[in-house]
C-alpha cells in the first residue's frame, strides 16, 4: 500500500473516516457558521464538516498561530525568586477539507517560523499537525489563487489532496504523514485507478478555467515595488482610502506580524504574544516617540514591500499572497490585493 | 530546538545615577554557566525582560573584559525603563541575547578612530571604546565627541574624566545649554568638528544618537570626506522580539534586530524605507 500515491474513497463514507480521524487527534474543519458563512472550526461530529464549501471566512492560521498565545508563565515566591515555566502545545490535529488556498498560507507560515533562529511554538503545533486539502472546482467570489498558483489544485505541500469526483473523493498522497492517515483506515480506501487519476486531470483543467482571467499580475508589480518604482502618489492615494483597521492582515493567511505583552497575577503572571498590524499608527512607535513610520502611507508602502518584494519573496519562497481573496471581502477602503497590483502597475489610481 | 523567546534569569548587581532620568544597572546571570556562553561583542544589544511589564532592547554598555557581570543605560521613556527605574539591587529581571551583529573591530585596525556620541547615545560606544583602549596598539588616532543637551545630561561622568585625562586618546565635550559652571564647547556635537582634524582618508567614524543628530553628523563628515562605508552607526527600532520574525524593526527587507542593528551609512542609503 506504501507505493500506492492516489486513492479513492467513496463519498458517502468520508464521515465514517472523519468519525475515526476524530479518535486520534483534533478535527479542524469548515463548518456552516452564521449567516451563509463557512467557517474552520474545531469539528465535534462528524456530520459537522462543509464539504461543499467555496471558502473559509477566516484562515487557517489562528490554529498555529493563534490571535493571542500564551508562550510562558513565570511563578514568584516570597523571596523574590523567579521560576519560568514555557508553556509549548502539542495537541495532534488534523486539518480537513482546507482550500488550497490556505494550505500554502501554510507553507509560507513554514518558512517564515523555520527560518534561524526557528519559532518553537509555531512549530511544535506544526509538527503534530497533518494538512488534507480538499481542491476547488467552483471558485468563491473573490477567488485569485491562480494569480498566486495557490490553486484552485495543489501540486506539492498537502498530506492529502482530496478532490471530489462523481460518487467519489480522489485521495493524492503528499508525504508519509498522509500515508498514514490511509493505512490507519484502509477498509475506507482503494488504490486509485487510471480512470479515476486521468479525471483529476481534467477536473483540474476545468476548475483552472472556472476560476478565470488572471486578476493580480504579480510579476510586473513585483518589479516595481523590489526596485523602488512606484510614485509615492500611489501610496497616497490608497492612504486616502486606508482606515488603518488592520483587518487585512487579520484575515491574511500569510500575514505574521506580532507584539509580545505580559500579563501580570497574583504570585507570577504570563508572557504571551498577540497578533499586530503594520498599518497601526503606533506599530513603529518607540518610547522615545520617535515614529519612523509616522505616515499612512510609508505603512502601506511598506506592507507592500514586504508582500510583493523579491528580496521577501526569496525568504518566504513566494510572495506574500495566494489569492484566497479575504482582504477584497474586509477592506473597507478597497485597498485589497488585486486593487494595489493594478494601482502599482498603472502608477496612478 | 531552542526556544528563542526564552528569558535567562538575572539579577540587578549594581545601580548606578547616570542623569536625573537615567540609570546604569549591572546585571548578572543566576546560572554562572549562561554567563560563561554569554560572549558579546560591542554594538550587540539584549532583550531585558521586566516580569509583568514587558521586555524591551537595550545595547550592551559595557566591555565583558574580566567583569561577572553586564551593564545596560537605561532612560527612563516608557513601561519597561520606567518600572527598571524603580527597582533596586536584587531584584530579577529576564535577558535575552546577545543579540544583533555588533561594530566591526579588527576589521578597522591601523585606522584613525572617530566616536560620534550624542545623548543616550554613548552606551553602545562605550565598550567599543574601551576595548579599543584595551587594545591601544591596534588602531591610530582615537577621538571621542559627545555632545548632550545640559551638562546634566552627559552620562558616565567618571569615565568622561578618566578619558580626558589620557594622553592616548581625545575627548571633546559639548552641550547645547550650558551651566554656569561649564567651561568646554557649547552647541551642537557637529560644531566640534572644526576643533579636530580629521584625516579623512584614514578616518572610520562610529556615530550615534538621536536620529536628528545622525542626520547632521552623517551629512558633516561626508562633507569632511569620509567614505560612506567608514561611517558607521546603530540603529534603534523599537525591536520587539530581537530575532527577527515579529517584523516590527523592518527597514525596507533588513531587520534592524538580525542584519543590524550597526551599519554603514552606504547600506543605510540603499535601505528602502519610507519616513
Amino acid at each position: 500500500m506504501n507505493s500506492t500515491r492516489a486513492y479513492t474513497i467513496p463519498s458517502h463514507l468520508l464521515s465514517t473516516w472523519v468519525a475515526r480521524l476524530l479518535g486520534r487527534a483534533q478535527v479542524i474543519a469548515p463548518q456552516a457558521a452564521r449567516g451563509s458563512d463557512v467557517c474552520y472550526d474545531v469539528v465535534d461530529t462528524p456530520q459537522a464538516v462543509a464539504w461543499d464549501y467555496r471558502s473559509s471566512l477566516s484562515p487557517l492560521k489562528r490554529f498555529l498561530f493563534p490571535q493571542s498565545d500564551r508562550m510562558l508563565r513565570w511563578h514568584c515566591d516570597g523571596d523574590g525568586n523567579v521560576r519560568l515555566e514555557p508553556t509549548y502545545d502539542e495537541t495532534e490535529r488534523v486539518f480537513l477539507a482546507v482550500r488550497p488556498c490556505d494550505v500554502s498560507g501554510i507553507l509560507f507560515l513554514d518558512k517564515v517560523f523555520e527560518q534561524e533562529p526557528a519559532d518553537i511554538y509555531y512549530l511544535t503545533r506544526r509538527q503534530r499537525s497533518t494538512l488534507v486539502a480538499l481542491a476547488c472546482t467552483e471558485p468563491g467570489e473573490n477567488c485569485f489563487c491562480v494569480c498566486a498558483h495557490a490553486g484552485p489544485f495543489l501540486e506539492a505541500g498537502y498530506d492529502l489532496q482530496l478532490s471530489p469526483q462523481t460518487g467519489q473523493h480522489l485521495v493524492e498522497v503528499g508525504t508519509e504523514k498522509g500515508a498514514r492517515l490511509v493505512r490507519e483506515s484502509a477498509d475506507l480506501f482503494a488504490p486509485a485507478t487510471d480512470q479515476s487519476l486521468q479525471a483529476r486531470q481534467e477536473i483540474a483543467r476545468q476548475a483552472e478555467a472556472r476560476f478565470g482571467e488572471a486578476r493580480a499580475y504579480f510579476a510586473a508589480v513585483m518589479r516595481r515595488v523590489t526596485f523602488d518604482r512606484v510614485p509615492d502618489e500611489v501610496w497616497g492615494q490608497m492612504a486616502d482610502r486606508c482606515l488603518g483597521c488592520g483587518g487585512c492582515a487579520f484575515v491574511c493567511p500569510t500575514c505574521y506580524c506580532f507584539i509580545v505583552a505580559d500579563y501580570r497575577g497574583a504570585n507570577g503572571g504570563e508572557r504571551g504574544r498577540l497578533w499586530d498590524s503594520c498599518l497601526y499608527e503606533t506599530y513603529a512607535l518607540e518610547a522615545s516617540g520617535h515614529n519612523p513610520r509616522a505616515l499612512c502611507k510609508h505603512r502601506l508602502k511598506a506592507r507592500f514591500f514586504h508582500k510583493l518584494s523579491y528580496q521577501f519573496a526569496q525568504r518566504a519562497g513566494s510572495h506574500g499572497c495566494v489569492g484566497c481573496g479575504r482582504c477584497i471581502t474586509t477592506c473597507p477602503g478597497a485597498n485589497d490585493m488585486p486593487v494595489a497590483t493594478l494601482s502599482i502597475r498603472r502608477g496612478e489610481q | 530546538m531552542d526556544n528563542a523567546y526564552l528569558p535567562d534569569l538575572v539579577k540587578i548587581a549594581g545601580m548606578r545615577e547616570e542623569t536625573a532620568d537615567t540609570k546604569t544597572l549591572a546585571l548578572r546571570f543566576l546560572d554562572p554557566g549562561r554567563w560563561e556562553a554569554f560572549q558579546y561583542r560591542p554594538g550587540q544589544f539584549v532583550e531585558v525582560s521586566v516580569f509583568g511589564v514587558g521586555e524591551a532592547p537595550f545595547c550592551l554598555a559595557s566591555l565583558r573584559d574580566g567583569a561577572d557581570n553586564f551593564e545596560i543605560t537605561v532612560r527612563s521613556a516608557g513601561a519597561v525603563t520606567g518600572a527598571m527605574h524603580e527597582l533596586s539591587v536584587g531584584a530579577t529581571l529576564g535577558v535575552r541575547g546577545p543579540l544583533g551583529n555588533g561594530f566591526p573591530f579588527a576589521e578597522v585596525s591601523g585606522r584613525d578612530i572617530l566616536f560620534v556620541g550624542g545623548g543616550i547615545g554613548l552606551p553602545p560606544l562605550r565598550p567599543l571604546i574601551w576595548q579599543m583602549l584595551t587594545d591601544r596598539g591596534r588602531f591610530n588616532k582615537i577621538t571621542v565627541l559627545y555632545g548632550a543637551r545640559t551638562p546634566a545630561d552627559l552620562v558616565y561622568k567618571d569615565e568622561l574624566r578618566r578619558w580626558q585625562a589620557r594622553q592616548d586618546m581625545a575627548l571633546l565635550v559639548t552641550v547645547d545649554v550650558p551651566d554656569r559652571d561649564w567651561k568646554e564647547n557649547v552647541g551642537v556635537v557637529g560644531s566640534l568638528f572644526s576643533k579636530v582634524e580629521i584625516n579623512a582618508a584614514n578616518t572610520v567614524a562610529f556615530v550615534c544618537g538621536p536620529p536628528i543628530m545622525i542626520r547632521f553628523v552623517v551629512q558633516d563628515l561626508l562633507k569632511a570626506g569620509l567614505a560612506e562605508d567608514a561611517i558607521i552607526t546603530t540603529l534603534e527600532r523599537h525591536m520587539r522580539c530581537g530575532v527577527g520574525k515579529c517584523n516590527h524593526c523592518l527597514i525596507g527587507d533588513k531587520y534592524v534586530c538580525q542584519d543590524g542593528p550597526v551599519f554603514t551609512y552606504r547600506q543605510m542609503k540603499a535601505m528602502m524605507d519610507p519616513g
